[in-house]
């Protein structure tokens, strides 16, 4: 279900600073130390949860940057965003594995 | 894949225009994923080859990127309640199988019939796949704009209302999004087709999101947020298979990744705004787009392969720049006509809300 979507909230500039701030520094960071970055990131084995573990903070971080960026600029999700509820499609054939039947097994 | 990688593992320089040109390209990849639930991909990878990047780099990196691109816009359009996470899960991991098996198969090509054989059979099933799912999703999407019945529910197939009747005991598992239960024997084959599709074309959700919606029987909104599920469980898998051998350029990943989640937030929010048909509008044009591209560059292959007469090198120049120019055009007439509906929705949606801020008053 949609969250609250009909209130109106207050503009969450600060933590779009902060996130922001956080991730400018990040891509410094790759930017300036490219050789290193590269040397270690590509070093296959174990190094391989370098490049893995990196996308995941810059998902966080970024992510949430890049969320707050367009909800301090108002654009957001429809107030009335409500996935509308499907009633269950009709059965047309049911079908149902027969009970079994008990069988008599003799031998004469 | 050794050799491969020792000769692939040759890192481009980074200049402004490179970054500007990988942010602007991960934006309007961004945001036709966050939209459709898939795409971005057929042009990051060719995007990133025309900067000089070795094709395996591209893959590798643009997978790396792929996983959290997804990740963030799935959470997106979970708060939407858009997303069924235990369909995407269970979908995904039989499309990490999909991916694996779908690139052996292009490396036993590679091997027998060298580059040219591997990409006409890339080729070949961009065309088959696009124009047949291609034409079908953007038909479906016609006839419901045409019918004036875009504003009522979307009805369930006929395929998925028999996928969705059939009782196979043992394997039944319920799904909110479906509101049924299905077995998992019809979801393996779509899963593993998907993985096969992504590993071949770079990207599965072409049959991931219409055999959501049209075999399986969820609605367009759910599917394609589904599907970003899918992307993630997939991508995450891959890039760690590519990482393993070193072949993931990270500064690539991060700079496509800073426009990516700009882009894909704003697509998960054009959901929104729009009718369900316009997800299956958006999907089927970009996939016919695609295909015309790509069918621009059969005749390089065959030519290649000796199956026909050789082209000289203006015609096949040519062909080579057009093709990149209609995938680029596909990538950014997907862009327009989200943010143009998100620019209408947003409209209506001010002017109901000042209507009835006026009805307020005067009452």
């Amino acid at each position: 279900m949609a969250q609250g979507y009909g209130k109106s909230k207050k503009k969450p500039v600060g933590r779009m600073i902060v996130y922001g701030a956080v991730s400018v520094s990040l891509y410094a960071e790759v930017l300036t130390h490219q050789g290193l970055i590269t040397t270690y990131f590509t070093r296959g084995a174990l190094y391989a949860t370098l490049p893995i573990a990196t996308a995941f903070l810059f998902s966080f971080v970024h992510g949430g940057f890049t969320n707050y960026f367009w909800s301090v600029l108002g654009i957001e999700a429809k107030k009335s965003a409500v996935v509308r509820q499907r009633p269950e499609a009709e059965r047309t054939e049911i079908r149902e594995r027969p009970q079994p039947q008990p069988r008599l097994r003799a031998r004469f | 894949m050794q050799d491969i990688v020792h000769e692939a593992v040759k890192f481009i320089d980074l200049n402004y225009a490179n970054i500007l040109y990988l942010f602007a390209v991960g934006f309007v990849g961004g945001l036709v994923s966050g939209f459709i639930g898939s795409g971005g991909a057929f042009v990051l990878t060719p995007g990133m080859m025309s900067l000089g990047v070795p094709g395996l780099v591209a893959v590798a990196s643009n997978m790396c990127h792929k996983f959290p691109k997804a990740l963030v816009g799935a959470i997106k359009r979970a708060k939407y309640g858009q997303v069924d996470v235990k369909l995407g899960i269970i979908f995904g991991i039989f499309a990490e199988a999909g991916v694996f098996y779908g690139a052996t198969v292009q490396e036993s090509i590679k091997r027998a019939y060298g580059d040219a054989g591997s990409n006409l059979y890339v080729s070949a099933a961009f065309v088959l796949i696009l124009g047949t799912v291609g034409t079908f999703v953007l038909r479906d999407a016609i006839k419901s704009y045409r019918s004036n019945k875009a504003d009522e529910e979307e009805k369930v197939s006929k395929i998925a209302r028999w996928v969705q009747s059939v009782n196979i005991p043992g394997t039944m598992v319920y799904f909110k999004c479906l509101k049924a239960k299905v077995s998992l024997l019809f979801i393996i084959p779509l899963g593993f087709a998907t993985g096969m599709l992504a590993a071949t074309i770079a990207v599965g959700g072409f049959i991931g999101v219409p055999s959501i919606i049209y075999v399986l029987g969820a609605p367009s909104l759910m599917g394609s947020a589904t599907e970003l599920v899918v992307a993630f469980v997939m991508g995450l898998g891959g890039s760690f298979k590519y990482a393993l051998h070193g072949l993931v350029d990270f500064r690539l990943t991060a700079i496509i990744l800073a426009g990516s989640l700009f882009g894909i937030q704003l697509g998960a929010i054009g959901t929104t705004y729009v009718k369900p048909f316009m997800i299956k509008f958006v999907m089927g044009a970009i996939m016919v787009t695609v295909l015309f591209s790509r069918a621009l560059m059969i005749p390089i292959y065959l030519a290649q392969l000796g199956l026909m007469n050789p082209l000289n090198e203006t015609a096949v120049k040519a062909l080579k720049n057009s093709s990149f120019a209609i995938m680029a055009f596909a990538l950014l007439m997907g862009a327009f006509i989200i943010l143009k509906a998100m620019w209408q929705g947003r409209r209506a949606e001010r002017q109901t809300a000042e209507q009835e801020a006026l009805q307020r008053v005067i009452s």
